[in-house]
C-alpha cells in the first residue's frame, strides 16, 4: 500500500468529519469516528487535525476531503 | 437488530418519575416508516395522547435520526423531531442539521429519543453510550444557547453533539427553538418552549458504537457514483465559498465578505452551509456569530436596519434567547401597528417599536423571553396578542396560517411573489407556515420549463405522472404547471430525504435522486426497498402526521385557509404566467393536491382508499 505525505491545512477543516467517517470504515469496519487514525479538535469556532500513532498514512482521509483541508502529496511519513 | 445503518434502540425518557429505560426499535416499525423523520411521526402517533396541551406534561417529544446518519453519504446528518407545537397547535415535525448531534446519536447507539412528562426541576440529559442520566441543569438554567453548549463543551470532548434551549425555551415562549451545537435550529412553531415545559435545558450526547452498512460492498459502489457527481459539479467551490448567499442577492457578497469567519459542516456534509461570522470594527468589534446561515444574520436588514454589524448582532441575541426570528419581527411589525391604532399605549410599548432599531429590537427581544410587561403577552404569539387585544386586532393582523406568519410571501421577511410549491407549501404542511417540506424546482424562481420533466423524476415521480403536473399548450409546449399537484411529490420527497436522514438544502439533494435513495437504503439497512416501495413507505408518514393532526382538530376551513394579504395588485403570481393570482386559482391549487393524495378534494380527509393502500385504515378521522 502506497504511503503519503498528507499536509493538514486546519484553516480549511469545517468538521465534515469526512476523514474520520472514512478512516474508521476502511480500518474498523463501521463509521465510527472515535476509532478514526485521524482526530478533529473542535476549539470554538476552529478545529485542528492531527493523526494518531496507528495512521499508515494512505491518504484516504485526503482523498475524502472536499475543503482542501487534507493534501496529499509524495509518499512519504505522515505530515 | 439485525439491521444496517439503524442502532436499533429508542430511548424512553419519563422526566416526572425520572426513570430512563432502553426498548429495542420494533423492526416492523422502520420497515414500514423507513427511519428518520418517518419513523419519528409513527413514535409520535403511538404517544400522543389526543387533546393534550402542547405544553402539558404529557406532550411528547420524540427525535429521531435515519439509518444513513452516520455513513459518509452526503449530508446524511439530520434530526428530526415531532411534537405538539405551541404556535400552531398542530402536530408538527422539525428537522435540522445534526452538526454533530445526530452522528453522536446514532454512535451512542440510539436512533430515537422518546421525552415525557415534566422534571420537578431544571435538567439535562446526558447520553455517553449506553450510560443515559438526567443531570441537574440549575447552572445553565438562565444561560443563552452558545453559553449552554460550551459549559456543556467545556466538561465534554467534542465532537459531543448538543441540543439546548436559550431563556425564550425556559420561559415557554411560543415561538422559540432548540439549537443543535448552537448552529442549526429546531423548531419554529415552538418546539423550545415544548422542552422549556418539560424543565429540559438541553440534551448532549457521545458514543462510540459505530454504524455499520449491511451492503458494504454495494454501498461502496453508490458513494462512488454520488461523490462522483460532487467532485464534478461546477459550483461546489462557489457554493462552499458563499453558502446560501448564493441564492439570495440581497445580501451584497462584498459585505458578507467582510464579516465572513468561516464555514461550518455538519457530518458528512460537502457543502458546509452553516456561517461563523466576526464583526472586525465598530462598536462590537470582536463578536463572533453563529448561525445556520448567513442570510439570517443580515435578515434585519430587510425590515430597514442599515448596518450589518447590528444586524448580526441582533441577530446573534435572538439567537441566544433562542428565539424564532421571524415570527419575532413579524410579530413585532403587528405590535407597532396596534400602537399606531391605539391599541396599544404608548405607555405599554416602552421602549418605542422600531424594526429599524438595534436598541428597541434588543431591547423587545429580551422582554419577550423573559416575559416581561407587554413582552408577557408577545410571547404568546399571534394568538396571544389576539386573545388580548381582540377583534380589532385581528383586522389590523399580517398574513397569519396556523396563527404563524409566513416568512415568505407578500409583506413577509422574503418577499417571494411567485406562488410555487413552498409558497402554497405555507399552509398545507401540517406544523405551520414553513417553506421546508415543500421545495421543487419551483425553489428558484423562473426556471426554465423543460428543466421540470427531469427534476420531476429525480424527485420519484413515477414516469406516468409527470405529464399530468405540466400544462401544455395547443402546440404541444410546455406552458404551465399543476402547482398543488406538484406539492404531493414535493412533500413525499421531503418525506424520503428526511426519513433516510438526508438534508433537504437544494444544494444537496440536487446531487440525490429518488432512485438512489431506495438503492442506498437498501445497501445501509438490507431492507429490500424498490423504488415504489420506498414511495409507499414514505407516503404511509406523511399521511399518518395528516391522521394524528385530524385526530387533533386539525380542519380545512381553519387550518388550511389562505391568507387574504396573499392575493391582490402586486402580490403573489402565478408561478409561470406571473398574473395576478386569484384567491380561486389557489383554492383550487389545494384541492388538486388533496386528489393528488387521494383525499377528499372538499375537506382534506384520506379516503378510505387512500387509507387501506397504505394499510392505516381503522385510524381517526376526527377528533374523539
Amino acid at each position: 500500500m502506497p504511503r503519503y505525505r498528507i499536509q493538514a491545512h486546519d484553516a480549511n477543516c469545517t468538521g465534515c468529519l469526512r476523514c474520520q467517517l472514512a478512516c474508521s470504515q476502511a480500518y474498523q469496519k463501521a463509521f465510527n469516528p472515535s476509532l478514526a487514525r485521524i482526530r478533529i479538535g473542535f476549539h470554538g469556532v476552529d478545529f485542528s487535525i492531527r493523526f494518531t500513532t496507528e495512521c499508515v498514512a494512505c491518504g484516504l482521509c485526503a482523498d475524502n476531503c472536499l475543503y482542501g483541508a487534507l493534501e496529499k502529496s509524495a509518499e512519504g511519513e505522515p505530515g | 437488530m439485525s439491521l444496517g445503518g439503524f442502532a436499533g434502540k429508542v430511548l424512553i425518557v419519563d422526566l416526572s418519575e425520572g426513570a430512563i429505560r432502553k426498548e429495542p426499535l420494533p423492526e416492523a416499525f422502520a420497515r414500514d416508516y423507513l427511519g428518520g423523520m418517518g419513523l419519528t411521526i409513527k413514535l409520535a402517533y403511538e404517544r400522543i395522547k389526543s387533546g393534550a396541551d402542547p405544553l402539558a406534561p404529557e406532550n411528547p417529544i420524540v427525535l429521531g435520526v435515519g439509518p444513513l446518519v452516520g455513513t459518509d453519504l452526503p449530508s446524511a446528518s439530520r434530526v428530526y423531531s415531532v411534537t405538539k407545537l405551541p404556535s400552531s397547535g398542530t402536530v408538527g415535525w422539525s428537522g435540522a442539521g445534526g452538526v454533530t448531534f445526530g452522528c453522536m446519536l446514532k454512535n451512542a447507539g440510539y436512533d430515537h429519543i422518546v421525552i415525557t412528562g415534566q422534571a420537578a426541576r431544571p435538567v439535562f440529559l446526558e447520553i455517553q453510550d449506553g450510560e443515559v442520566a438526567l443531570r441537574d441543569a440549575a447552572s445553565l438554567w438562565g444561560l443563552g444557547v452558545q453559553e449552554t453548549c460550551e459549559a456543556l463543551w467545556k466538561e465534554r470532548a467534542r465532537p459531543a453533539g448538543v441540543l439546548a434551549i436559550g431563556q425564550g425555551g425556559e420561559n415557554r415562549v411560543k415561538f422559540s427553538m432548540a439549537y443543535i451545537d448552537r448552529i442549526a435550529t429546531l423548531g419554529r412553531g415552538g418546539f423550545g418552549a415544548v422542552m422549556g415545559s418539560k424543565n429540559l435545558k438541553a440534551i448532549v450526547v457521545q458514543g462510540a458504537q459505530g454504524v455499520s452498512v449491511a451492503d458494504r460492498k454495494g454501498y461502496a459502489s453508490l458513494r462512488k457514483e454520488i461523490f462522483e457527481k460532487i467532485r464534478a459539479y461546477p459550483y461546489l467551490k462557489e457554493w462552499q465559498e458563499i453558502g446560501l448567499i448564493k441564492s439570495f442577492p440581497f445580501v451584497d457578497k462584498e459585505v458578507y465578505f467582510k464579516v465572513k469567519k468561516k464555514r461550518v459542516a455538519c457530518v458528512s456534509c460537502p457543502i458546509g452551509c452553516k456561517d461563523v461570522v466576526e464583526i472586525r470594527d465598530g462598536r462590537f468589534k470582536g463578536l463572533v456569530a453563529c448561525s445556520s446561515s448567513a442570510i439570517n444574520l443580515f435578515t434585519p436588514l430587510v425590515y430597514g436596519m442599515k448596518d450589518c454589524r447590528e444586524a448580526i448582532r441582533l441577530i446573534a441575541r435572538l439567537d441566544a434567547y433562542g428565539l424564532d426570528m421571524f415570527e419575532f419581527f413579524g410579530l413585532m411589525g403587528f405590535a407597532r401597528t396596534l400602537v399606531e391604532e391605539g391599541l396599544i399605549s404608548p405607555g405599554q410599548a416602552e421602549p418605542r417599536i422600531a424594526l429599524d432599531s438595534l436598541s428597541s429590537m434588543e431591547a423587545w427581544a429580551g422582554k419577550i423571553a423573559r416575559r416581561e410587561g407587554l413582552g408577557e403577552v408577545l410571547a404568546d404569539g399571534f394568538q396571544g396578542v389576539l386573545e388580548a387585544f381582540g377583534d380589532k386586532a385581528l383586522e389590523l393582523a399580517p398574513a397569519l396560517v396556523k396563527g404563524m406568519h409566513p416568512y415568505a410571501g407578500p409583506g413577509s421577511a422574503l418577499p417571494w411573489d411567485l406562488f410555487g410549491t413552498m409558497e402554497l407549501g405555507q399552509v398545507l404542511d401540517p406544523r405551520g407556515p414553513h417553506v421546508g417540506s415543500s421545495g421543487s424546482p419551483t425553489y428558484f424562481a423562473r426556471r426554465p420549463l423543460e428543466v421540470f420533466p427531469k427534476h420531476l423524476a429525480r424527485m420519484g415521480v413515477p414516469e406516468q405522472e409527470v405529464e399530468g403536473l405540466l400544462v401544455r399548450d395547443a402546440a404541444g409546449e410546455l406552458s404551465g404547471l399543476k402547482v398543488g399537484a406538484l406539492l404531493r411529490h414535493a412533500h413525499r420527497w421531503f418525506t424520503i430525504l428526511g426519513s433516510l436522514g438526508v438534508c433537504a438544502r437544494a444544494q444537496i439533494n440536487r446531487f440525490y435522486n429518488a432512485s438512489f435513495c431506495a438503492r442506498a437504503y437498501e445497501a445501509v439497512t438490507g431492507i429490500e426497498t424498490p423504488l415504489a416501495e420506498l414511495r409507499q413507505r414514505a407516503d404511509r408518514a406523511w399521511t399518518l402526521l395528516r391522521m394524528v393532526n385530524l385526530r387533533e382538530g386539525l380542519r380545512r376551513e381553519r387550518d388550511e385557509s389562505l391568507p387574504q394579504q396573499w392575493f391582490g395588485k402586486g402580490r403573489f403570481k402565478e408561478y409561470v404566467s406571473g398574473n395576478e393570482l386569484s384567491p380561486q386559482e389557489a383554492q383550487a391549487m389545494i384541492a388538486d393536491y388533496y386528489r393528488a393524495w387521494n383525499w377528499d378534494p372538499e375537506t382534506g380527509v384520506p379516503t378510505q382508499d387512500a387509507l387501506e393502500k397504505l394499510g392505516l385504515q381503522g385510524l381517526a378521522l376526527r377528533p374523539a
